[in-house]
């Protein structure tokens, strides 16, 4: 669309306007500069001049956070949880969402209807069951109950959104793959996958930064200290060292640096994922 | 590895070797297969979805330790309804709604200046959404850290001679803290959601109203704001039942509901009734008042809605 279709129009005020959209991108980048330059300087040192540029440079906070803190294990523990997690999500909402887009489901009116409406039972109502039957199966301090709980969790939306994206596959290109002689799986790999790649990414991207976030489950589901996964244990970073700010901006660097990673690489794909969170 | 075992007893099934005749045999094929793909997922989402929040039904109505359970009928709920500590909480809840109006007066203002499409639009899209991606323990660390004894915002206000605030310390202070919070995290995600209602506005009509001499404030006015009406109303009861289901996160990072109770919401006194407490029958039966009480704001969302689809 043309420039003359804004309401403004006139040169004058788009130059106000963009120092205006500055000011307001600075307020979201500016926090994230400081946590970043703190956590590479030593406490004195940001006692000494907060806002200005650390007088010496130093990584020596995140080696503490390593070495005595397990953030490397951490970081390990969440990076394998999400990746398990995403392909699983991404595997049985592919299954079901090409079935409920394709097939004639016996009961598919009823499968939606189901998906929908979990959609929208808030978290903490799940906090207390979900913990008892967990300990029940002995899966808390597992990773499985953990990541059968983000399966469970975002399996609704995943096959909600790869049915959308997968009903706009024409039917012909399917027929002619049964024709050729293509079953279930072939026409599932070959075709709707490939189809859908797009539909697919955006999905991997929203669930991955979904579970690397999560905090509450995380916390509940793994007790033992030494298994935690990255948000606990930030969180209880945060909460021992409120006189280190150093030290804890560390630790939320080392939190946001793979969703910040994330959204620098794959924007493209969490933009498209955001149209459909609108027409949800 | 367990991704092909997991696939394996959806695939198995097509019955291998007899080709069956075109027509309804396919049919009735595609239907087993169809079948087959969408019950691991359905399974899943019954068994650790659907069911859990049956049992909490159940749990509400028990005194139970997790163990052991006992029938109590409704006592749970009368004890919550009775106690004052709920009702403190329930109104920390209506206090953090200060932040909705607040979230969405500057996202309408940022989607505003979006739509006006300057050079770069694009890129500060990406960066208003960047909050979006951080998780609620960094955001929420963020702001505790800033605000703290020896944060930035402290730091700042001693270079102007000013004596450190202590922001955790007062109820009120703290919940202003975590609304900025709220603000600050949700603004750009809603922002893009308002731009989106923004563009499906016809371009003529700018034009047509522009010809005729309407001001910018005019055509926001009379123009845009209409326009958005239905996005929102939309983004205002997101903003209604994240308030009232969804602040655990900050709360638990920030000030672990403290002073006393001045910052607990009803999401984190679930949390705390059930992990600090001999009976979980309780956080159950405050978990499924929640329940009952977003159910009912989202009902009247949809019938506001249709209303305004009517019109």
């Amino acid at each position: 669309m043309s420039r003359s279709v804004a309401p403004t129009g006139r040169r004058r005020s788009q130059w106000v306007v963009f120092a205006m959209l500055c000011g307001v991108a600075a307020s979201i980048i500016y926090p994230l500069y400081f946590v970043l330059v703190t956590s590479l300087r030593s406490n004195e040192d940001y006692l000494q001049d907060p806002f200005g540029l650390p007088g010496q440079w130093s990584l020596a906070n995140y080696v503490t956070l390593a070495d005595a803190y397990g953030a490397g294990r951490a970081f390990l523990n969440s990076l394998i949880v999400s990746v398990v997690s995403v392909s699983l999500v991404l595997l049985l909402a592919a299954l079901a969402a090409y079935a409920l887009a394709k097939l004639p489901v016996p009961g598919a009116r009823a499968v939606t209807a189901t998906f929908v409406s979990v959609m929208l039972i808030p978290g903490p109502v799940l906090i207390i069951p979900i913990y008892l039957m967990l300990s029940r199966l002995e899966l808390v301090g597992s990773y499985w109950g953990l990541v059968l709980v983000y399966l469970a969790t975002g399996l609704p939306f995943a096959t909600f959104f790869l049915t959308i994206s997968f009903r706009g596959i024409p039917n012909e290109v399917i027929e002619a793959a049964r024709i050729d002689g293509a079953g279930f799986y072939r026409t599932l790999w070959s075709v709707i996958l490939p189809m859908g790649v797009a539909g697919l990414a955006t999905l991997a991207v929203l669930q991955f930064l979904g579970v690397w976030n999560e905090l509450i489950f995380a916390f509940i589901l793994i007790p033992d200290q030494a298994n935690r996964l990255l948000t606990p244990t930030l969180a209880s970073i945060g909460e021992r060292f409120v006189t280190d700010q150093p030290l804890v901006s560390a630790g939320l660097f080392i939190t946001a640096v793979v969703p910040l990673l994330l959204l620098s690489v794959a924007s493209k794909y969490i933009m498209q994922g955001l149209q459909v969170g609108v027409s949800r | 590895m367990t991704s092909v075992a997991r696939a394996v007893p959806a695939g198995g099934q097509p019955p291998a070797g007899t080709r069956p005749a075109p027509g309804r045999s396919i049919r009735d094929r595609n239907r087993v297969v169809g079948l087959l793909a969408v019950l691991p997922a359905f399974l899943v989402v019954v068994g650790f979805m659907a069911f859990p929040v049956l049992f909490a039904l159940y749990i509400s109505f028990t005194r139970t330790n997790g163990l052991t359970y006992r029938w109590v009928g409704l006592s749970n709920y009368v004890a919550l309804l009775r106690d004052p500590i709920v009702h403190e909480v329930f109104l920390n809840n209506v206090t953090f709604l200060v932040s909705v109006p607040l979230v969405i007066f500057v996202a309408l203002v940022v989607s505003v200046l979006l739509f006006d499409r300057v050079r770069g639009w694009r890129a500060f899209r990406v960066i208003f959404f960047l909050p979006n991606v951080l998780s609620v323990a960094v955001i929420g660390i963020m702001f505790r850290n800033a605000f703290g004894y020896y944060g930035a915002v402290n730091q700042a206000l001693g270079l102007l001679g000013v004596e450190p605030v202590q922001f955790f310390t007062d109820g009120r202070l703290a919940i202003a803290v975590i609304v900025l919070a709220l603000v600050w995290s949700g603004f750009g995600y809603q922002s893009l959601l308002l731009l989106a209602g923004l563009t499906s506005i016809d371009p003529a009509v700018f034009e047509a109203a522009a010809l005729d001499g309407a001001g910018w404030w005019k055509r926001l006015w009379f123009i845009t704001l209409p326009n958005v009406r239905r996005v929102l109303g939309f983004v205002f009861i997101i903003n209604v039942l994240y308030t009232f289901s969804s602040l655990f996160g900050f709360v638990f990072v920030m000030t672990a509901g403290g002073p006393g109770f001045e910052t607990t919401t009803i999401d984190y006194l679930v949390y705390l009734k059930a992990f600090s407490s001999t009976n979980l029958g309780a956080g159950a039966a405050l978990a499924v008042l929640l329940f009952l009480f977003i159910g009912v704001l989202t009902l009247i969302q949809n019938r506001v809605f249709r209303l305004q689809e009517e019109d």
